[in-house]
């Protein structure tokens, strides 16, 4: 399957008063690309809304030209989606091979050779065949996450949603799951939601998402540079910057308009990611 | 003079194709004994698939099918009150209510949120489920009648209303989550037929051809609401 075309236009979703998306303009096609913001700041919602699995208040979606307010069309999407939730729970009971094989049957695998062998084959892609036979409760976090990105990638889909696959692993289960997503970017769509900058730094787009809006869509070293010349270290305690944070060595490092003759360092990922959030003042 | 590789030659590709399918073939994990079973009667690995894959879904599969064999052997129980049958008639109905609203939803299947965004529509997963466990109640129930000594043709007649009811409460799952659908619509028929059972001098005139009626429409017109509201189960946050 080739990588999908995604088109949004004004997408907002509210939750009560909340309002989780406010106006998400989109445009998308191949590659990898990691949809960046803090905790409650609209990633989840976005990508529910573009899994089909949540319907936007106001605004549309349109994946390969196909509109999830159409049945025949959501179907259709839905056949070229791939889609991990944030929580991807499975009954612990249930053995690797079988929740596989479920999620297999929902997707249309009705050929139970056919489908044996999918499963195997993505097994195979997440490192997980030699577990085939445990149960999800015998499974690391970090193993159940690619379990989460196997039954995602079953039928090699268009169109990868991936929401915080990351979140709460140890370094060696990040870095495998990273190749893992890596090599689906060539025909692919992949959409990978984080919170972390060192993990939005591996796409080929960053989408900041702060409160609900689009703050910021390009490459991971246009986000980097837009931070250039706005961060500095300084000694004593800073006072109206726009983040700061204290270093091993005492001093801070800081973000903002720098006072003259401040001593202005070479700008991180993560500092162009802070410019762009309300302030942020740490000790 | 050309030698058996040249004649024959090895194409490692294939073999190893070939060997990798013996090896998933004899590899796969067996299917679970009530898996087994199901195939066994002749139903599909990808309908057993959807029936067994959370504990909840066995439960509720358990549950109904052994209440149809208790309904079945103690309802057809020819030497018992008509009482005694009134309240088996009164709660066989209920047991595939409570087995279809624990067929579905994130309450008792925690692969639901990633089962929702599949191309299997929602309605067509519930009834599925929703047969199969109706399917193998009656069988249970069926073979329990005809092997009582006392047969009762009375003690069928709970079927109707258990269709009816599970098709309301489908249809009542496309306003509320699955277990206040369950709760409503038991709740609805046990406050209706204990009326009907205060008004009328036959204990079981809710269940005489007139309710059978009532209840083949009630089965109809649940189908219908189920239906036309069928793109409520696609969507996450308006059921779980």
């Amino acid at each position: 399957m080739s990588a999908a075309q995604v088109l949004t236009f004004a997408v907002a979703k509210r939750f009560g008063s909340n309002e989780a998306l406010r106006g998400v303009d989109l445009a998308l096609q191949g590659g990898l690309i990691t949809l960046l913001g803090p905790n409650g700041s609209g990633k989840t919602t976005l990508l529910r809304c573009l899994a089909t699995v949540t319907r936007p208040d106001s605004g549309s979606i349109l994946i390969d030209g196909l509109d999830p307010l159409h049945e025949s069309d959501r179907i259709e999407i839905r056949r070229r989606v791939g889609y991990q939730p944030q929580d991807p729970a499975m009954a612990p009971s249930a053995k690797v091979f079988d929740v596989l094989d479920y999620l297999a049957v929902l997707k249309g695998q009705d050929d139970d050779r056919a489908r044996r062998h999918l499963v195997y084959h993505v097994l195979d892609q997440v490192g997980l065949v030699d577990r085939v036979g445990d149960r999800v409760s015998e499974l690391s976090g970090g193993m159940r996450q690619r379990l989460g990105v196997a039954q995602a990638i079953l039928g090699s889909p268009g169109l990868l949603l991936l929401d915080e696959p990351a979140a709460g692993l140890d370094p060696d289960e990040r870095f495998r799951l990273r190749e893992i997503v890596a090599e689906r970017r060539h025909n692919a769509t992949v959409i990978v939601s984080t919170h972390l900058t060192d993990e939005a730094a591996i796409g080929d787009t960053v989408l900041v998402l702060f409160d609900g809006r689009l703050q910021f869509v390009g490459s991971p070293q246009s986000l980097t540079d837009s931070a250039t010349g706005r961060a500095w270290i300084q000694d004593g305690e800073p006072v109206g910057v726009r983040a700061s944070w204290r270093l091993a060595d005492g001093r801070y490092r800081c973000l903002g308009v720098p006072p003259r003759n401040a001593d202005i360092v070479a700008p991180t990922l993560e500092d162009g990611y802070l410019l762009l959030t309300p302030s942020v003042v740490s000790a | 003079m050309t030698t058996f590789d040249q004649q024959w030659p090895i194409d490692q590709a294939r073999i190893d194709r070939n060997w990798r399918a013996v090896t998933i073939e004899l590899d796969a994990p067996r299917p679970g004994r009530i898996e087994r079973f199901l195939r066994a009667v002749g139903l599909p690995a990808r309908i057993t698939r959807l029936m067994v894959a959370t504990p909840a879904l066995r439960r509720s599969w358990y549950l109904a099918t052994g209440f149809a064999v208790l309904i079945g052997l103690i309802g057809n129980d020819a030497t018992r009150p008509r009482e005694n049958l009134l309240a088996l008639l009164i709660v066989a109905p209920l047991v595939p209510v409570l087995g279809v609203s624990m067929a579905y939803g994130v309450a008792s299947d925690p692969a639901h949120e990633m089962a929702v965004a599949t191309p299997m529509r929602g309605l067509r997963l519930i009834l599925t489920r929703a047969a199969v466990v109706l399917g193998f109640s009656t069988f249970w129930l069926a073979l329990a009648a005809v092997l009582s000594p006392g047969n009762q043709p009375m003690a069928f007649a709970w079927l109707l209303p258990a269709f009816g009811l599970t098709s309301a409460t489908v249809a009542a799952m496309t306003f509320v989550r699955p277990r206040l659908a369950a709760a409503t619509v038991g709740g609805v028929w046990l406050v209706g037929v204990l009326l009907v059972r205060a008004a009328a001098d036959d204990p079981l005139a809710a269940f005489t051809a007139g309710g059978q009626l009532l209840f083949a429409v009630v089965a109809a017109a649940g189908l219908v609401v189920a239906t036309l509201r069928r793109n409520s189960f696609e969507l996450l946050e308006l059921r779980g």
